[in-house]
């Protein structure tokens, strides 16, 4: 008697210690996950510029501006020193930059990373918005730099049409991107927001022409030589050392 | 404490450490934030590379629920349901190739290191190997 009343009282406690059981981990996930989320949203709202803390920091990068080192990178991209250079692909001296840009890399392999950030000037070239635009869409393909190099290299060819979307189509069919693809992301709402985010930061540091560059997030004013240039960032490296 | 009381532990928190990881990675894509990426530099170009996301799903959202089935498999191991660690092995197995294969994109098709990509890696990697210490144990 005494026998089967304890195996019907252990038959319905069963249930409720294998409940009690689940409750533990349950609520001990519960907690990891809702501490995970805070520490990440806190983390997150340390980077934003939408909160109070950077918004007050942005307000004060109005006067000391700063130059973010991120964007389309070549060279040693963990290097200490970082060119930033804003360009136009319309523009004819950014044309002309390459060289001086790609001399000082080869230069500096080990020591520089150099980024380009996107700054249009559509007031004076009507074609250089579509082309940032289409240069980052073939970044979505990682072509960006090789889309770079046709955009300046072939800038004779596009500056003074009204439609120089045929051209830049032709470029993506020769780099082998999905040309179906390419077409869709240059009217991406995305790429817009970037290319003006990279405006609104040369904006910000008082870009006034193209191209500017930036050596560790400080202008490079009245340098009047490649040699003067290449000397500057062998300083920035020695500096940074 | 017992070995598998210590591995269980471990694993939970390197998993924590992990979810913080993702999610603040998915948090930057769908906020689009400045990503602070110290080490390796490259996190812009891996983050906004196609491979990125899969079929419009961020990377970042599959390592979220990774690491929150391997903390809560981890959890129930830790409170005497020590089998359900042989289901975490075999996600965990899985997850170790998906980083291989990610380890592989941005060292030769991105050409380019993502600082919160490669802490993942380093957790999953952590992850297998106390998987694979707790089976080599009897206990479990």
């Amino acid at each position: 008697m005494n026998r089967s009343s304890d195996e019907k009282s252990r038959k319905i406690k069963q249930p409720e210690v294998a409940s009690r059981s689940l409750a533990k981990p349950l609520s001990a996930l519960a907690v990891l996950v809702v501490v995970a989320l805070i520490a990440a949203m806190f983390l997150a709202r340390r980077s934003s510029p939408e909160t109070p803390a950077a918004a007050s920091q942005n307000v004060a990068s109005l006067q000391k501006p700063v130059i973010t080192p991120e964007g389309w990178s070549k060279g040693n991209l963990s290097a200490k020193t970082v060119l930033v250079e804003f360009g136009d692909f319309q523009c004819p001296s950014c044309a002309a930059a390459r060289t001086k840009v790609d001399n000082a890399l080869k230069k500096f392999e080990k020591d520089l990373k150099v980024v380009f950030k996107e700054f249009p000037m559509p007031n004076i070239h009507r074609n250089a918005m579509v082309a940032a635009q289409a240069a980052e869409a073939a970044g979505k393909q990682l072509k960006f730099w090789e889309m770079y190099e046709l955009l300046f290299s072939r800038q004779n060819e596009w500056v003074n049409v009204p439609d120089p979307q045929t051209f830049f189509l032709k470029y993506a069919a020769e780099l082998q991107l999905d040309v179906e693809r390419f077409r869709q992301d240059i009217l991406d709402g995305d790429i817009r927001n970037k290319i003006f985010r990279d405006m609104l930061e040369g904006q910000v540091a008082q870009v006034r022409s193209v191209p500017s560059f930036f050596l560790n997030g400080q202008m490079m004013q009245g340098v009047k030589s490649d040699t003067e240039f290449e000397e500057l960032i062998a300083q920035a490296i020695r500096t940074a050392q | 404490m017992r070995k598998t009381a210590w591995i269980t532990a471990s694993i939970v928190v390197l998993a924590f450490i992990g979810l913080v990881d993702a999610t603040y990675v998915a948090l930057h894509s769908s906020r689009g934030f400045l990503l602070p990426c110290g080490l390796a530099g490259g996190c812009d170009q891996v983050l906004n590379s196609p491979y990125a996301s899969v079929r419009g799903v961020p990377v970042a959202w599959f390592g979220m629920a990774f690491y929150m089935t391997t903390a809560a498999c981890a959890l129930f191991a830790w409170f005497g349901f020590e089998q359900v660690l042989r289901l975490s092995f075999g996600l965990v197995s899985l997850a170790l190739g998906f980083t291989a294969y990610l380890v592989y994109l941005q060292a030769i098709v991105i050409r380019a290191f993502c600082d919160y990509c490669l802490l993942s890696a380093v957790l999953v990697t952590l992850i297998f190997a106390l998987h694979l210490w707790s089976r080599c144990g009897a206990r479990v």
